[in-house]
């Protein structure tokens, strides 16, 4: 496959695009980040923005909030650079593991905030899960979906306008690219275009209700709610990280220093180097060996890219990482096969289809990644 | 129409009488048809005064297509016809030529001439949709906000203290046309 020539990225990863210097455009719109934009004046954007919402509602500002580095960082510095009375409004997949739940609990307790949790029917879940890994590939589509969607409902019932994101979507893809130097909306727009796989709610409603016992009202949280609601309520939805530079390794200094914020191993990674990204879900290793498995990469690839466009790793040391950690089989396929009652056959059946060319699979020669501590406590389903 | 303004969280009226007109907060003159129909059945029903008295009151007001037309001085449409007047210009025929077919139907891109709270956060030379055979010709250059390419170059924003007019649909035109209504919405009026 090709890749860039200075981050590695391959040619299969989602909006590249390579100039006639071999280079990505993730990395020339990092360039545009360090060099172009005037953080100063972002910052001054941000000081207004607070100013015109402050204190006009119950909540000043209402914070989605998984408990990874992004938004437990997103949380601290609203609360401690302005000072800011947030409602935090987290999202639970059906996944979130023992150190996450201990952390955030650290968290809202040292930080004094209200917190507001929301775990949709697992029923749904396991056929929604179901639906979008036979049509994408990618079985996370009530979490994409119920993250971004189910929050702006809170949104509109405790009329809180000014809704607080982390990290834009331009540290990792190209739908909204630095080098356009415009805030980054999180709207419909953006949930259409790439947060929800192409899927709505309405067409889930279509695919799923032959064969599963299906109540309208269940895909709700999932369903974005009406512009008009919004709109009426004047709302901003907007990415922290449109204001100030987004630096994930030095949030995870600050949030663990300050909040006793802890890293987590997370299955097919190496073991210590980036034990704060993406501990927040045990289906993590089983998403990012689909990855693999369909493009090519793992998320090894996409970590230390972002390590060599920050000048804080060599390429050499990244290809080492990437043919020692990627592709390997985890552990926790076993629950996800259970919970969806499908043999691994039938899984390697779905993928195939949607392989995404030069890349080919090679389903026989696939080691095993190790288990992480917390494995036997992650959620089976009861044998019948 | 309708439907835009609500989805953007606003209440729109359809109003038919000059005592609705008259406490309105914004007026929007939308528009299908002729000049000349259009400003004799704004006579019938006693509007036209109405409109230039609502527009005296400084209140914001808002022409979309045949509504941006007849707030001309004049128009040619249908044997020439007086217009509202807020806005000096006569409205004349697009006139055909090699691959240029009237009506001018479609996208077509608005270079803005100047600012105005009505573009703000909205991108110049982007592309907004037209349905019309006529076209203002503003007297005034500084009273054009934007022009617009079709065989020639015509006005397709004008505008005056507190009374503006376009030329394209803003509510069959995406993002930014959606953005000029939400803007008109919460425009004071003022320059």
């Amino acid at each position: 496959m090709k890749r860039c020539a200075r981050c590695g990225l391959p040619e299969t990863y989602e909006t590249i695009q390579f100039d006639s210097y071999g280079v990505c455009n993730i990395c020339r719109q990092h360039e545009y980040k360090k060099d172009k934009i005037d953080w100063s004046e972002r910052k001054g954007m941000l000081d207004s923005l607070v100013q015109d919402y402050r204190g006009k509602n119950d909540y000043d500002c209402l914070i989605p909030f998984s408990g990874g580095k992004d938004s437990t960082y997103t949380l601290y510095y609203l609360v401690k650079e302005y000072k800011l009375k947030p409602l935090v409004v987290q999202f639970n997949h059906g996944f979130m593991r023992p150190n996450l739940l201990a952390n955030n609990e650290r968290t809202f307790k040292k930080l004094g905030v209200d917190v507001l949790s929301f775990t949709p029917n697992w029923k749904v879940v396991k056929r929604l899960m179901l639906e979008s890994l036979i049509r994408k590939g990618d079985f996370c589509w009530h979490c994409h979906t119920g993250i971004f969607s189910y929050p702006m409902h809170v949104a509109i019932k405790y009329q809180i306008p000014l809704v607080f994101w982390g990290e834009p979507s331009s540290e990792y893809t190209a739908y909204y690219d630095y080098r356009e130097n415009e805030i980054e909306k999180v709207d419909e727009s953006r949930f259409n275009r790439f947060v929800n796989l192409g899927i709505t709610a309405e067409d889930m409603k279509g695919m799923i209700q032959k064969d599963f016992d299906l109540d309208p009202r269940d895909l709700a949280p999932y369903t974005y709610p009406p512009i008009r609601d919004l709109k009426k309520l004047q709302y901003q939805s907007v990415c922290l990280g449109s204001f100030i530079s987004w630096d994930t390794k030095r949030h995870f200094e600050v949030i663990s220093k300050e909040l006793g914020w802890q890293g987590d191993e997370v299955e097919g990674m190496p073991t210590g180097k980036y034990s704060y990204e993406k501990i927040e879900c045990y289906m993590q290793g089983v998403r990012d060996y689909l990855k693999y498995l369909k493009r090519g990469y793992s998320r090894v690839t996409q970590m230390t890219a972002l390590d060599i466009r920050n000048g804080r790793m060599e390429r050499q040391e990244a290809d080492q990482l990437v043919a020692q950690w990627e592709g390997k089989k985890p552990p926790s396929l076993r629950l996800f096969l259970e919970y969806l009652e499908m043999s691994e056959e039938e899984f390697n059946k779905i993928v195939q289809k949607l392989v995404v060319p030069p890349f080919k699979p090679d389903f026989q020669k696939i080691p095993s990644a190790g288990q992480t501590k917390d494995f036997d406590r992650w959620y089976r389903e009861m044998k019948a | 129409m309708k439907g835009a303004l609500e989805s953007l969280g606003w209440d729109p009226l359809l109003v038919s009488t000059p005592r609705e007109i008259t406490n309105a907060s914004h007026l929007v003159l939308p528009g299908v048809g002729s000049f000349r129909t259009a400003m004799l059945r704004l006579k019938e029903a006693g509007l036209v005064e109405a409109i230039r008295g609502y527009a005296q009151t400084g209140r914001p007001l808002l022409g979309i297509c045949l509504g941006m037309q007849i707030l001309a001085s004049w128009g040619a449409e249908g044997g020439g016809e007086e217009g509202l007047n807020l806005i000096s210009g006569k409205v004349v025929a697009l006139q055909t030529g090699p691959g240029i077919r009237i009506p001018h139907v479609g996208w077509n891109t608005v270079h803005l001439q100047s600012t105005h709270p009505l573009f703000d956060d909205t991108k110049n030379e982007v592309d907004y949709y037209f349905v019309h055979s006529f076209a203002f010709e503003a007297e005034k250059k500084n009273q054009v906000y934007s022009e617009t390419e079709y065989g020639v170059r015509f006005s397709s924003a004008v505008g005056r203290e507190n009374v503006f007019g376009v030329q394209f649909h803003p509510e069959k035109s995406q993002k930014n046309g959606l953005q000029i209504l939400d803007n008109f919405c919460r425009w004071d009026g003022l320059c």
